[in-house]
């Protein structure tokens, strides 16, 4: 069972006051949670996950002084985790700027992504079931027409004149400000 | 190591932390690069000869009240920027405060000197050498603020090498008024400011290197 942000907390506190059961627990409970955190991200790279999962216990140990108390926990240690993370994308792939990667990678690719796809549900709603399907089919799943057809059980033709169609329906609309 | 293994070991060392350890650390380190830049400034520039008349005077004040609310916010937005969790600093902006109200100084002291007066103003005794002694002093300050962040977590390297240098640079031209007898609002607006901004830029720079962990 997962530890509630106020157990995590008390712990926390009780080993920054020099508690060593305390501090155990605490970092105890979080190898659950960031062992998740992580593997999420890094989809099918167990080593990668374990050696920062050590890593982030490590650095919350050492850097446990920069917890400001009156503030939530778990935001405190995924920041130390999400920063372990970028620092490791860095090294190992030596491209990665880590200025701004957590927010395009976390929060504001998450929530462009998700505003994009309403958008493109919003404006692919106003056409016809056909045009619609042909459109997501051909251009953001990137099938090609003639795998867009057998998938529909159209011809190549009729799905090439949906397209076209559509996105003049489309051109028109985002024209007129619609 | 089994992750076990390290738990324990880790859990073998716990000392008590002080709540206030961010802020205690950075002004340990602030007070020993201010006390070698003091050294520095009274062992090689001296301290301007009327320094005591001095300090009843306005103009000394109003470098000071400058470079002092600049270290002010520059040292806050540091100690913001120490914890992982920080927040974007959208209140960094208000350090446009000092300098617009300084700007304002300065253009009142442009409109009541004569037009062939305005460079004098402007360029002061020591305009050449002002910009890179406060740039130079701040070092010892920078030193002594990244030597306080080797226990701190800050995620936003750049950003806060940038504010780290603006108070080291902050901290260094308040000290650096104790030898400049220079007077005038523009000189200080221009090239105090200047020497400043080259501390901020330098810590953008050098920053991320020293502050990764």
């Amino acid at each position: 069972m997962r530890a509630s942000e106020e157990q995590l907390r008390i712990w926390m506190i009780g080993g920054l006051d020099g508690d060593a059961e305390a501090h155990a627990a605490l970092l105890r409970a979080l190898v659950p949670m960031l062992r998740s955190f992580f593997g999420r991200r890094l989809r099918g790279a167990e080593d990668d996950v374990e050696d920062l999962v050590q890593e982030t216990l490590m650095a919350i140990h050492t850097r446990r002084g920069t917890y400001d108390r009156t503030r939530p926990f778990a935001a405190w240690a995924y920041a130390v985790a999400r920063y372990k993370m970028i620092d490791q994308f860095r090294r190992t792939r030596g491209t990665v700027p880590i200025e701004g990667l957590e927010d395009i990678l976390i929060a504001e690719g998450f929530e462009d992504a998700c505003a994009a796809r309403m958008d493109i549900d919003r404006l692919l709603g106003g056409l016809s079931d056909k045009q619609a399907r042909a459109i997501r089919a051909t251009k953001i799943d990137g099938l090609s027409t003639a795998e867009a057809a057998r998938a529909g059980g159209y011809s190549e033709a009729d799905v090439k004149v949906s397209v076209h169609r559509g996105l003049k329906a489309l051109a028109a609309r985002l024209k007129g400000g619609a | 190591m089994q992750t076990d293994d390290l738990i324990r070991a880790l859990a073998g060392n716990v000392a008590p932390v002080s709540p206030h350890l961010v802020e205690r650390q950075l002004a340990m380190g602030i007070a020993a690069g201010a006390v070698a830049t003091l050294l520095a400034i009274a062992s090689t520039l001296g301290f301007r000869p009327d320094l005591a008349a001095a300090m009843h005077d306005f103009t000394f004040w109003m470098k000071w009240t400058y470079t002092i609310s600049l270290g002010v916010g520059a040292i806050a937005a540091t100690v913001h920027l120490a914890r992982p969790d920080a927040t974007r600093a959208q209140w960094l902006w208000l350090l446009v405060i000092p300098f617009g109200l300084l700007a304002c100084v300065a253009a009142s002291e442009l409109a009541r000197t004569p037009f062939d007066g305005w460079l004098p103003l402007w360029l002061g005794q020591s305009w050449k050498r002002c910009s890179i002694f406060v740039a130079m002093l701040a070092a010892p300050i920078f030193i002594g603020l990244i030597w306080a962040f080797r226990q701190f977590a800050p995620t936003r390297l750049r950003l806060t090498g940038a504010t780290a240098g603006l108070a080291s640079g902050a901290c260094a031209a308040t000290l650096y008024g104790l030898h400049c007898p220079e007077a005038s609002a523009l000189f200080v607006l221009t090239w105090y400011s200047l020497g400043m901004g080259l501390a901020a830029l330098a810590g953008t720079l050098i920053g991320p290197r020293f502050l990764r962990w």
